[in-house]
């Protein structure tokens, strides 16, 4: 008992803090949260339509998508399926993420309805080195450019060659080999995978 | 546990922006002022987001000095300021996401920045609400002030321009891809840019504080 006393005398500054405080966060938390998962959409929502533009909406499956992750482990994605005007299938997107040279790397990819073509990627979090591994980044740049229209399957990169010719070989950014090849890691680690589940699912034929 | 110290608002306001100006004299803060001042505006939303964070634990802190025990001061502190910093974050996240994903990690990251820490046990633990919400404002003025100067240095040295938003961008200097001389370095955004300006501010400060001593 004397030490309960003990405990309380000594710690109910920090006990009565912790939940004013944990109140104060949930506040603050229900005030804002739905607008930061507005932001969260409105920005996939935004880069996704710039690489299907005749998707209107994007809406989730109601079946999940699991893939393996790069330990073997089963790891969820969300799938989105583009849909036009007319409600039919436009393409599909998905957030993937994987090792960079900096940090990681999270990245919106689509793919057209049959899911056979590659209609690009746009980075939605980087720390890539300034100048070099960030070029990643740049909208329309000879690197993203190499994606549009190349085929939805096994990727490699090569240093040199033509990157103007669409097809599964990606040219590295020049002093960025490690950035170049984590996003070629990266699509190669979900794009298949997700082929499959989708065909699997009876969502592709 | 609280010792009363004597200093007045004066003493805290002068000696945060310039006697004890966090990252040029007490060299604290150096994390935050190495990583994010590429661009101007990413240091002084840095520089706001700690302002905000030092006044409100200082106040907290300051509140509650009499009923703090010797043994739990740190864990208080530590609970105080990680509130504030959350709020902060998610004030980016809501209101400026842009920015919220270019900063990255270092505004949580202020939760351990030691100029807060700093403050509230050398100060805000030993003096009353106005002395220790003035130094609060005053050390984070003086560490956002340096990191705005900082980063203009890096971002008008790495593109030649100073760019608040995409349409209120101010030239400095005139690139050579829109037709002026200037190269870019673009080793100006990347680690060695930082640690290169920020030991010649360094330098200059002390030229400066020696020649007066």
């Amino acid at each position: 008992m004397s030490n309960l006393k003990l405990f309380f005398r000594e710690s109910w500054l920090l006990l009565v803090s912790s939940v004013l405080f944990g109140g104060l966060l949930a506040l603050t938390d229900a005030a804002w949260r739905p607008r930061i998962q507005q932001n969260e959409i409105n920005k996939f929502s935004n880069l996704a339509r710039t690489l299907l533009p005749a998707a209107e909406t994007f809406e989730h499956l109601a079946d999940p998508i699991q893939i393996p992750d790069d330990k073997g482990r089963p790891m969820l994605v969300d799938v989105r399926r583009g849909l036009d005007a007319s409600g039919a299938c436009a393409g599909w997107a998905f957030v993937c993420e994987g090792s960079g040279f900096a940090d990681k790397i999270k990245l919106v990819v689509c793919v057209d309805a049959k899911f056979e073509i590659l209609t690009g990627f746009q980075v939605l979090a980087s720390n890539e080195t300034p100048g070099f591994g960030d070029k990643i980044t740049i909208q329309n740049g000879f690197y993203q450019a190499q994606y549009k229209g190349a085929p939805a399957e096994r990727l490699t990169l090569h240093k040199a060659g033509d990157s103007k010719l669409i097809d599964s070989e990606i040219i590295a950014i020049t002093g960025a080999t490690v950035t170049s090849q984590a996003v070629v890691d990266i699509l190669n680690a979900y794009v298949t995978p997700i082929k499959e589940q989708l065909r699997q699912k009876g969502f592709l034929q | 546990m609280s010792k009363e110290n004597t200093m007045t608002v004066g003493q805290a306001f002068i000696g945060g922006v310039w006697t004890e100006i966090p990252v040029l004299r007490l060299m604290l803060g150096l994390c935050p002022t190495l990583a994010v001042t590429t661009s101007v505006k990413a240091g002084l939303t840095m520089g706001l987001c700690v302002i905000f964070v030092l006044i409100c634990s200082n106040f907290v802190v300051s509140s509650m000095r009499h009923l703090l025990k010797p043994h739990l001061r740190i864990m208080i502190f530590t609970l105080t300021i990680a509130v504030f910093v959350t709020i902060a974050d998610m004030y980016l996240k809501a209101f400026q996401p842009v920015m919220s994903e270019k900063l990255g990690p270092y505004i949580p990251l202020i939760i351990v920045n030691c100029i807060i820490i700093c403050r509230a046990e050398a100060c805000a633990a030993q003096n009353g609400l106005l002395v220790s919400v003035v130094d609060g404002f005053a050390m984070g003025l003086g560490f956002t002030i340096v990191l705005c100067f900082l980063a203009s240095i890096r971002e008008v040295l790495a593109t030649g321009c100073i760019t608040f938003s995409p349409t209120l961008v101010l030239t400095i200097l005139k690139p050579v891809e829109a037709g002026g001389w200037f190269t870019p370095w673009a080793s100006m955004l990347m680690p060695i840019g930082a640690f290169v300006t920020l030991g010649l501010m360094l330098a200059a400060v002390n030229q400066i504080a020696g020649k007066k001593s």
